[in-house]
C-alpha cells in the first residue's frame, strides 16, 4: 500500500456535542467532551486510494448509540475521506439501539454524521437485532423499503441482507439476485457473522448453512457482518474474505478468542473500515478511534474458484 | 386357508400401520391449509381495519413513520378486541411449533444455547394485541428453524423473546399471538 497521510484534524470544534453514555439526549459539556476533542485532534494515518476508478466506501457496525465515542467515529470519517474520498458507507446493523423515537434517529445517526450527511454522502443499512423492521422506510437509510435490497456501485454489487430473518423468502431472492449478478465484484453484508471469534456470540453457524452455500455457489467476494463488538478479519473461507467491524461505537473489550479463524483481530478501542475495489484487488484499511492504522491489506479478487465451481450442473 | 387367513391378517395389519403412519402427515397438512386459512383471516381484517390510513413511503420524518405503525397497531387492536393466545396457531398448529422449537433446541450446542439465552431478553409479560416492547432487541429467529416454519405474509413474521414464540405484525409492531414457554427455563 502507499504510504499514509498524516490528516491533523485542526479545524474540528471543540465543543463538539458529547453525550453521556445511558442519557443520549442530554448534552453535555464537561470531561467527556474535552476527553472527545482530544481524541478528535488526534492525528490520523489514512491510506489514499490506489486506482482511479474504483469503488470507494466507509464500513461501520453497531453504531446507534449516541454516545461520545459513535460521534468521534463520525468525526473521524468525515476527516478520513479528506485523504480517501468515499462515495458512501454501509451500515451493518444495530443502527438505532434502545427506544426509535424521532429523537433518537437525530442523536444516533442524523448528529453523529452530519458533516457526510450534509456532504451528501449516502448511507445503505442492514437490519441489525436492535434495529425495528420499520427503520427501512427511513430515508437515510436508502433502504427503498426493504428487509433486504441490492444496489451498485461502478463494478460493484452489494446485498444488504436481513440476518435477523432469513426466512425462504429472502433466501429465494438472494438466489435470483446473485444469480443475475454479472457485477465484477460481488460484496454482502449484514448483521450477524458467519465466522467469529468472538466469545459472547460466536459463529452464527445456523445462517451460514443457508446462505454461504450460495455465495459460494454465485461468487460473492467479501462478506461484511458486525454484531460483535470488535473488528475481527477472518482467515479466507470458502474463497470469500470476510470480516467482523461492530465496533465502530459499542465496544467488547477483550472478547476476542483468537484462534484458527482470525486473520487479524483488534478488541481494545473503537474502529471503522474504509475499503476499495478496484480492478483486480480490493484495498482496506481499518482505523481505530485515535486514528491509528490497525489493520490494512490488498485482498486479490478470488472469485475464479468459486464461478467455476457455479458453472458445473447444479443439482437443483 | 390358514396362509389365506395369515395373508389377510398381515394386509390389515400393514393397512392399519400405514393408516396410523399417514394420518398424522394427513392431519398435519390440513391443520398447514387451516393456519394459512387462519393467516389469510387476519390479513382481512387488517387491510380492513388500515385500509383509511396513508400508505408507508419512505421519509427522512421518522415520526411520521412511529406515527403510521402507531395508527396501525390501534386500527388493528381495535377490531381483534377479543382476540387470544392460539387464535391464529390453533391447537394442532400450536403443538407442532412446540415440537419443532423443542427439536430445535435439542440439536443445538450448550455454547449455542447460551448464546441464544444471552440474546433472549428476561422476564417479560406480553399478551396478544400489544406493542412489542420496541426498546427490546428484536432476537434472530434461527435459520434452520425458519425453514421449517410455515411461510407467512411479508408484514408478518414469527419471533421468539424470553420464553416466547410471537407471531408480530411487523409494520404495525402488534402481537398477533403468542405461545408460552416453549423454551426450558434457565437453570435447564
Amino acid at each position: 500500500m502507499r504510504a499514509s497521510h498524516l490528516l491533523v484534524a485542526s479545524t474540528l470544534s471543540v465543543g463538539a456535542l458529547a453525550y453521556v453514555a445511558g442519557s443520549p439526549a442530554s448534552p453535555i459539556i464537561g470531561a467527556a467532551a474535552m476527553q472527545q476533542s482530544a481524541v478528535a485532534r488526534a492525528a490520523i494515518q489514512v491510506t489514499p486510494p490506489r486506482e482511479k476508478d474504483s469503488v470507494r466506501f466507509a464500513i461501520i457496525g453497531d453504531t446507534g448509540t449516541g454516545t461520545p465515542s459513535q460521534y468521534q467515529i463520525g468525526e473521524q470519517l468525515s476527516m478520513a475521506r479528506q485523504m480517501f474520498p468515499f462515495d458512501f458507507v454501509i451500515m451493518l446493523g444495530d443502527n438505532i439501539y434502545g427506544s426509535e423515537r424521532p429523537q433518537d434517529f437525530l442523536n444516533k445517526f442524523e448528529k453523529p454524521y452530519k458533516a457526510l450527511l450534509d456532504a451528501k454522502v449516502p448511507f445503505y443499512a442492514a437490519l441489525g437485532n436492535h434495529d425495528d423492521p420499520t427503520q427501512r422506510y427511513y430515508k437515510p437509510f436508502n433502504m427503498n423499503g426493504e428487509r433486504f435490497y441490492t444496489f451498485t456501485k461502478g463494478a460493484a454489487r452489494f446485498f444488504a441482507l436481513d440476518s435477523n430473518y432469513m426466512d425462504q423468502a429472502q433466501l429465494k431472492w438472494l438466489e435470483e439476485q446473485l444469480s443475475r449478478a454479472t457485477d465484477r465484484w460481488k460484496i454482502a453484508y449484514f448483521h450477524h457473522p458467519l465466522y467469529s471469534s468472538g466469545e459472547k456470540h460466536g459463529s452464527e453457524i445456523d445462517l451460514r448453512t443457508q446462505v454461504e452455500p450460495l455465495f459460494m455457489k454465485y461468487g460473492v467476494d467479501v462478506v461484511f457482518a458486525g454484531h460483535e463488538h470488535f473488528y475481527e478479519r477472518i482467515k479466507p473461507q470458502n474463497g470469500i474474505y470476510y470480516f467482523i467491524e461492530g465496533g465502530s461505537a459499542k465496544l467488547r473489550k477483550g472478547d476476542i478468542a483468537r484462534g484458527p479463524l482470525t486473520a487479524a483481530g483488534f478488541d481494545t478501542d473503537f474502529t471503522y473500515m474504509l475499503a476499495e475495489l478496484g480492478k483486480d484487488a480490493m484495498q482496506f484499511q481499518v482505523l481505530a478511534r485515535t486514528g491509528k492504522p490497525i489493520d490494512s491489506g490488498s485482498l486479490p479478487l478470488t472469485a475464479e474458484p468459486k464461478r467455476a465451481e457455479a458453472d458445473k450442473p447444479s443439482s437443483r | 386357508m390358514v396362509r389365506t387367513l395369515l395373508v389377510l391378517g398381515l394386509s390389515v395389519f400393514s393397512l392399519g400401520v400405514a393408516a396410523q403412519q399417514k394420518a398424522p402427515v394427513n392431519a398435519l397438512a390440513q391443520e398447514m391449509v387451516d393456519f394459512h386459512k387462519r393467516i389469510d383471516a387476519y390479513m382481512k381484517v387488517r387491510d380492513e381495519a388500515t385500509k383509511d390510513l396513508p400508505d408507508v413511503k419512505e421519509t427522512g420524518d421518522p415520526s411520521k413513520i412511529s406515527a403510521r405503525e402507531k395508527a396501525l397497531g390501534q386500527a388493528i387492536a381495535k377490531t381483534r378486541v377479543a382476540a387470544k393466545p392460539g387464535d391464529v396457531f390453533g391447537e394442532e398448529m400450536s403443538a407442532y411449533l412446540k415440537t419443532a422449537l423443542a427439536e430445535d433446541w435439542k440439536s443445538r450446542t450448550p455454547s449455542d444455547r447460551k448464546a441464544l439465552f444471552e440474546e433472549l431478553p428476561r422476564g417479560i409479560k406480553l399478551a396478544v394485541n400489544q406493542p412489542y416492547p420496541t426498546a427490546l432487541p428484536l432476537v434472530s429467529v434461527p435459520a434452520k428453524l425458519l425453514a421449517r416454519l410455515p411461510m407467512l405474509p411479508e408484514t408478518l413474521e414469527y419471533r421468539l423473546i424470553d420464553r416466547y414464540f410471537l407471531l408480530r405484525d411487523r409494520d404495525a409492531n402488534l402481537i398477533v399471538d403468542v405461545l408460552s414457554n416453549v423454551y426450558p427455563t434457565r437453570d435447564r
